[in-house]
């Protein structure tokens, strides 16, 4: 607040900042509950100065009588306007109002804040998805509709009554005359899994806050083990917890390689341990959110326990490049890294590698289809999350995933090989709330699986953040859910027992809803991949670029 | 008619099937005609036996033999007995409402689909999907489904109501009497049965015990069941009331899931049995990680409230080259301690009430936080006025005979001896702090009096000239040995060198800078102006011409009005520096500014420009600054663009050689003060030993912790110190107002005595507070500090 009006090029009022705070003098207490949990310090107790004005009767004024101030101050709670602690808008400070007396509340106008954040010439960064938020709320994926419904055609399927084959296929599928001539001849067969299609994509031990990860695997062994579900979650690069490795639950787990490289040696010396096989081995040549873009864990939140997991002294910057280095052609990527990967578990365990969405898709998977070990290929779209990245590099690289993913699966058509290398898509699946439409779609244009990630920080730890540049702040660590902190005051508001209810409960649902969707389809013996002739979009250009059906 | 008289149809008629319609039309009509009694041959026909209403209220019996179609006794009526002779098809009883329908044999899929009134005995098994989409209206009795034998797949999905009785004799899989997938979709009904099951929807329906009203019902109304089928003989062996087992639909508010384990049992039991104690990272971590609430106390607090008292200067004590503590004074006067608050200032500068009353530009009131919100400044000159009366404290005694120079006693006691080179501002501060620690100065001068330029060249407009007598005597009861009218030569510095401890050069500056221009030798310098016309020796002419309207400019420029000049012009090369008290003084006698203006020549007119322009003038001033005289200063002192060099303490290339004040660097009589004290308190350093120290010297603290809205802010002026201290704000100083202790919603903070006796401080207990920042908000004085909680880790 400028009490005497000068000026900065930066200075900003309230209404220059994109989260104004709404704060409500009559329903306030000052309790401070506000200002403690606020994880920004936008807001802090402000004194105000109140002048009244007493004018006696006029008719009394006079040299013993006369108007006089008086100043009275009052306390309360004020917002800041260094760009420094802009309120990011998380509305933490409403949720513990006992009196619903504050509020943050967006502007309703362009923000100014946007062209002074960049202070001391740092660009900003940020976590959370695109800041692209969909005209009312509809992204292409949401768009998709499934018209084709069996009525008096084919057999009318209940969702709630009948039973669904639902699992997905992660690994080489050979075609049956080869499998079964290999079969025959005793040679070696790619190993392949039978997975739920909705996967936890891949969020590191370190990303993620230590009860965030635990809440999340705990949920999977549960959907494994009580409800027969066999969903599985991708570590994200940052490694695994030893006892994680060495433990039954590792089958459920899909053990992500990048970069970094990080916390691999740790894996390499849990093998001999091992009472399970890995789900599979992804490696990670790009993320949807922030394709090209490399990371670095800053050193100050390189604690004792990310340390042990990742392998790595404390207090030391880890970078991962944008790149793999020692790898210079596609062939080698693809090659070269496969095979390692594979040999780490004798030929058991599925390899395959994750891009981000790019027009050059259609160059990895024809290379992937000419490699015998090549378990099928993820795709992660523009609308990706991520937990920390340059807003450029976030709002305007990448690929969206619907076209990309049916160039590739119509490819694999073409070559005759779609039931061969299963595509994985993701990147804001589910951005708009609508989780198994999206992945529906996804699926019927020819994904095998979709990998989410944001979503199930939404749905099974609340996170608050959206794509209306709300909080998104997972890169500073001050995530006020516990859901990206590492710092043990914050992510200990987070209960791992109740995250893993919540991952049970959006996998059940889901479930529920998938079924919806492809019981009217006529579909409950096998997952409708690429059944495209179900889809439509109400636009043409839409429709034509995914060959679906064009509806009004 | 006789009514009982059997009518005989048959569903084969020359040699062709009768159409359903025309088979339906015949026994509508031969009710219509009175027949209460109808034997159908079926081939296969659909819906028979059904919708037989125009009986009204008579009992009406329909006996089917052959092969029945789909959907037998459908839309049935109360008045009906369908009878069939034998196994039938799909659907039986589908919409029943209210025909009992007996079935001598088996029935296939569907059987009593929908019904909602009305029985329907089965002699044998059902196929998939019986009693499915039931209804109970309670408007008529329920209906019911018996079953001799076993139910197929699918058995009473979305059953609404009505009662299946399911007796398990001689079933198709003996393993399981009610077919897989029972009650997906129950919501009303119950269904005993007789023999064992793998498994129902959970979701929607349970197991319930067999009470004795139900075995009552049971037991009675399987006697009827059995005996309209004409098996009464497997009554004994079916009324077995231990083996029978009753399944009711879940209530709206039971509907659950099918039981589970608990997540906290799946943790305990499976996840972290199978990881070990701690679950997944419970191996790597030793603290606790249990959940914890978003409003956290001790050390579950992110923030953590700190009391900073006296940790930040307030911004008029940074502000003052001398360090005065301004507002320590003015908590003095607040407490009524005025003495104390007079005599303070002393231990900062011998000349409280003149430079600080009257001819200090007061950086302390610039600096003052009120002015951030354009209130008035605390006055600092009225506490300046006021310190005239401030007494010397009680000095350290010197020397045997209290004499100059060493003595063996003094050496003894570590007395050092310093020559101070100039009796001005600056050399009479360091002489004083010097003396105050209880060294002995020696002060050597070459002007008659002491007191430098503030004797010698302040005009006496800008302060009474018994002020400054009043505060010279104090210095010269403190400082007795001085040296006046003493010129002194490179030698003379070289043996007082050998004769003192250390000397310091405050010697100020003497030479003014010239113009390298034509006629420069019928310029005036200012200071020689200002000195002759301190001593009555100065005459102008009407018209006064300064170049250079910095502060001595305006000096120059009242002196010149004082003198009798009337037509006054100051020009300068750039915007005019002079501020203040000067420029206000030299505004009020009419001079006038002008710039930007380059001289070129002095000429008999008066000053020529650049430009060519002359400015007629009687008298030329020349006031562009001053440098010092240094051809006594020792070889070893080195210099630079005509001013001593020295280090951050003031410190020559001389070790043993100090040079303060304008001698080293042109400033305000408060920066040559400040200078000598910063320089005598690094010669006790060096005295004692401490080394090379930077002197702790806190930093200014930030105006934003200062909260002015408790002040009122239209007072635009003060009436005696009182008035002044009320105002103040105490940046950084706590006031013991107590604000912070009713703020704190915790009721966290108290106030506590030190343990010494000495004072308070303000604590916050950590079990209370939740790390709001209140306290930070609310204090006046910008003391509380919310600061980041130490790392867990």
């Amino acid at each position: 607040m400028l009490s005497n009006g000068n000026l900065s090029p930066s200075s900003l009022s309230v209404k220059d900042l994109l989260w104004q705070v709404q704060w409500d003098k009559e329903k306030c207490t000052l309790c401070g509950r506000c200002c403690a949990v606020c994880p920004v310090h936008a807001i802090e107790l402000g004194v105000h100065r109140k002048r009244f004005v007493q004018v006696p009767s006029l008719a009394e004024i006079g040299p013993s009588t006369s108007s006089t101030s008086v100043y009275q101050v009052y306390h309360g709670i004020r917002q800041k306007t260094d760009p420094a602690y802009a309120c990011v808008g998380c509305a933490m400070c409403n949720l513990v109002c006992p009196n619903g007396a504050i509020i943050p509340l967006r502007s309703d106008e362009v923000d100014k804040l946007r062209y002074h954040i960049n202070q001391g010439g740092q660009p900003r960064r940020r976590g959370g998805r695109r800041n692209a938020p969909d005209t009312l709320n509809l992204g292409t994926l949401d768009r998709i509709k499934f018209i084709r419904i069996s009525m008096l055609t084919d057999p009318a399927l209940d969702a709630g009554r009948h039973e669904f084959e639902l699992r997905t296929l992660l690994g080489r599928v050979l075609p049956p005359e080869e499998n079964l001539k290999l079969y025959r001849e005793n040679g070696w067969i790619p190993p392949v899994r039978e997975i739920y299609p909705l996967i936890i994509g891949s969020m590191s031990f370190g990303a993620l806050s230590p009860t965030m990860w635990e809440g999340l695997q705990m949920g999977v062994a549960y959907l494994n083990e009580e409800l027969a579900m066999p969903v599985v979650m991708c570590t994200g690069e940052g490694g695994c917890p030893p006892r994680l490795l060495r433990s039954r639950f590792l089958k459920y787990t899909i053990l992500q390689i990048a970069s970094g490289y990080f916390g691999w040696d740790e894996i390499i010396h849990a093998l001999p341990e091992m009472k399970e096989d890995p789900c599979a081995v992804e490696i990670k040549y790009g993320q949807g959110a922030k394709p090209g873009d490399g990371g670095l864990l800053m050193w100050y939140k390189v604690n004792q326990l990310i340390a042990a997991i990742r392998g790595v002294p404390t207090g030391v910057s880890l970078p991962s490049p944008p790149t793999h280095q020692t790898k210079y052609s596609i062939e080698e990527s693809v090659h070269k890294m496969i095979q390692s990967m594979y040999m780490a578990w004798g030929f058991r365990v599925p390899v395959y590698p994750k891009i981000s969405g790019t027009s050059t898709a259609l160059s990895v998977l024809n290379n992937l289809t000419r490699n015998a070990y090549a378990a099928g290929l993820a795709i992660d779209g523009e609308d990706g999350g991520t937990g920390a990245a340059y807003t450029v590099s976030m709002d305007h690289m990448g690929h969206p995933i619907a076209s990309n993913i049916r160039d590739c699966y119509l490819n694999l058509a073409r070559l005759g090989r779609q039931n061969e290398v299963p595509l994985f898509a993701g990147g804001g699946v589910g951005k708009n709330g609508k989780l198994a439409a999206n992945a529906a779609a996804l699926i019927m244009l020819g994904a095998s699986g979709v990998q989410v990630g944001k979503y199930m920080m939404q749905a099974a730890a609340g996170c608050l953040g959206s794509e209306s540049d709300r909080c998104n702040i997972c890169n500073i660590g001050l995530c006020p859910k516990g859901i990206t902190s590492q710092d043990p005051r914050l992510y200990r508001r987070l209960d791992p027992e109740k995250v893993a209810e919540r991952v049970v409960d959006i996998f059940l649902s889901f479930d529920t809803e998938l079924k919806k969707i492809v019981a009217p389809l006529g579909r409950s013996t096998s997952l409708p991949i690429g059944m495209s002739d179900a889809l439509a979009i109400d636009d043409n250009n839409a429709a034509e670029r995914l060959q679906i059906k064009y509806v009004v | 008619m006789e009514p009982q008289q059997a009518i005989r149809l048959c569903g084969f008629e020359n040699g062709h099937r009768i159409e359903s319609r025309v088979l339906e039309e015949r026994i509508q009509q031969a009710v219509e005609n009175g027949h209460r009694l109808i034997e159908i041959e079926a081939f296969g026909q659909h819906g028979l036996g059904g919708r037989l209403w125009k009986a009204g209220g008579e009992r009406l019996h329909v006996k089917i033999s052959g092969a029945p179609g789909q959907r037998v006794g459908s839309m049935g009526f109360p008045n009906s007995l369908v009878e069939v002779f034998g196994p039938t098809s799909d659907d039986v009883g589908w919409l029943n409402a209210g025909a009992q329908i007996v079935v001598h044999g088996h029935a296939t899929n569907g059987a009593g689909n929908a019904m909602a009134q009305g029985k329907i005995y089965v002699a044998g098994n059902i196929g998939a999907r019986g009693m499915t989409m039931t209804k109970h209206n309670p408007r008529f009795a329920p209906p019911e489904l018996w079953v001799l034998g076993s139910a197929g797949d699918y058995f009473a999905e979305f059953m609404a109501g009505g009662i299946a009785v399911i007796c398990g004799y001689e079933p198709q899989d003996p393993q399981n009497v009610v077919g897989y997938r029972p009650c997906v979709g129950m919501v009303g009904g119950r269904i005993y049965f007789r023999g064992p099951h793998k498994g129902y929807s959970f979701i929607d329906a349970k197991l319930i015990p067999v009470r004795d009203g139900d075995w009552e019902w049971l037991s009675e109304n399987l006697k009827t069941f059995l005996t309209a089928i004409g098996k009464i003989d497997l009554y004994t062996q079916i009324a077995n009331r231990e083996q029978w087992q009753l399944l009711a639909a879940r209530g709206p508010s039971e509907k659950g899931r099918k039981p589970r384990r608990s997540m906290e049992a799946f943790h305990q039991e499976i996840w972290d049995y199978e990881l070990g104690s701690g679950g997944l990272i419970g191996d790597l971590v030793d603290f606790e990680r249990s959940a914890v609430p978003l409003i956290t106390t001790g050390f579950l607090r992110r923030y953590v409230p700190i009391w900073e008292n006296r940790k930040f200067a307030a911004p008029c004590e940074a502000s003052c080259p001398t360090g005065m503590p301004v507002n320590e004074r003015w908590r003095l006067i607040r407490e009524g301690r005025i003495d104390e608050a007079v005599d303070l200032a002393l231990a900062y500068t011998p000349f409280p009430a003149t430079v600080c009353g009257y001819l200090c530009s007061n950086l302390c009131m610039q600096g003052c936080t009120r002015q951030t919100a354009r209130m008035t400044a605390v006055d600092v000159t009225q506490l300046g006025k006021a310190s005239l009366r401030a007494k010397l404290p009680e000095l350290p005694p010197i020397g045997g005979d209290g004499g100059e120079g060493r003595s063996s006693e003094d050496a003894e006691r570590g007395v050092k001896t310093i020559a101070v080179i100039g009796g001005g501002p600056a050399g009479l501060s360091v002489a004083w702090q010097l003396r105050r620690q209880g060294h002995n100065t020696v002060i050597y001068d070459m002007r008659p009096e002491l007191g430098g330029k503030i004797s010698a060249m302040i005009p006496r407009s800008r302060i009474p000239d018994e002020v400054v007598e009043a505060e010279l005597a104090r210095v010269r009861e403190a400082l007795p040995h001085v040296h006046l009218n003493q010129r002194l030569e490179k030698s003379d510095l070289e043996q007082l060198r050998e004769d003192f401890d250390f000397i310091v050069i405050a010697s100020g500056v003497q030479k003014p800078r010239v113009l390298p221009i034509p006629g420069k030798e019928k310029i005036i310098p200012a200071l020689e102006f200002l000195l002759m016309s301190k001593a009555g020796q100065a005459k102008v002419g009407k018209r006064v011409l300064v170049i250079g309207a910095g502060n001595v400019g305006c000096d120059a420029a009242a002196e010149a009005h004082r003198l009798g000049a009337e037509d006054i012009l100051l020009i300068d090369i750039q915007e005019p520096l002079s501020f203040g008290k000067e420029r206000r003084q030299a505004e009020a006698v009419g001079a006038k500014f002008r710039y930007p203006c380059f001289a070129k020549a002095v000429i008999d007119e008066g000053l020529e420009l650049t430009t060519g322009e002359i400015i007629p003038a009687d008298t030329i001033i020349i006031s562009v600054g001053d440098v010092p005289e240094l051809d006594f200063v020792p070889e070893s002192v080195q210099t630079e663009r005509g001013f001593i060099k020295v280090d951050e303490h003031y410190q020559t290339s001389d070790p043993k050689i100090f040079a303060i004040g304008d001698t080293v660097k042109p400033g305000l009589l408060t920066d040559a003060i400040g200078a000598g004290r910063k320089a005598a308190e690094r010669i006790a350093q060096i005295v004692s030993g401490e080394g090379e120290q930077t002197p702790s010297s806190r930093s200014k603290i930030d105006y934003a912790r200062v909260k002015l809205e408790y002040f009122d802010p239209r007072i635009a002026g003060f009436e005696g110190i009182e008035s002044c201290a009320s105002q103040c704000s105490s940046c950084g100083t706590c006031r013991d107002c107590g604000i912070c202790v009713t703020i704190c919603p915790e009721s966290a903070i108290s106030r506590q005595s030190l343990s010494n006796g000495d004072g308070f401080e303000m604590v916050a207990d950590p079990e209370k507070c939740i790390g709001c920042g209140f306290c930070a908000g609310a204090c006046p004085c910008g003391i509380w500090n919310l600061v980041e909680n130490e790392s867990i880790e």
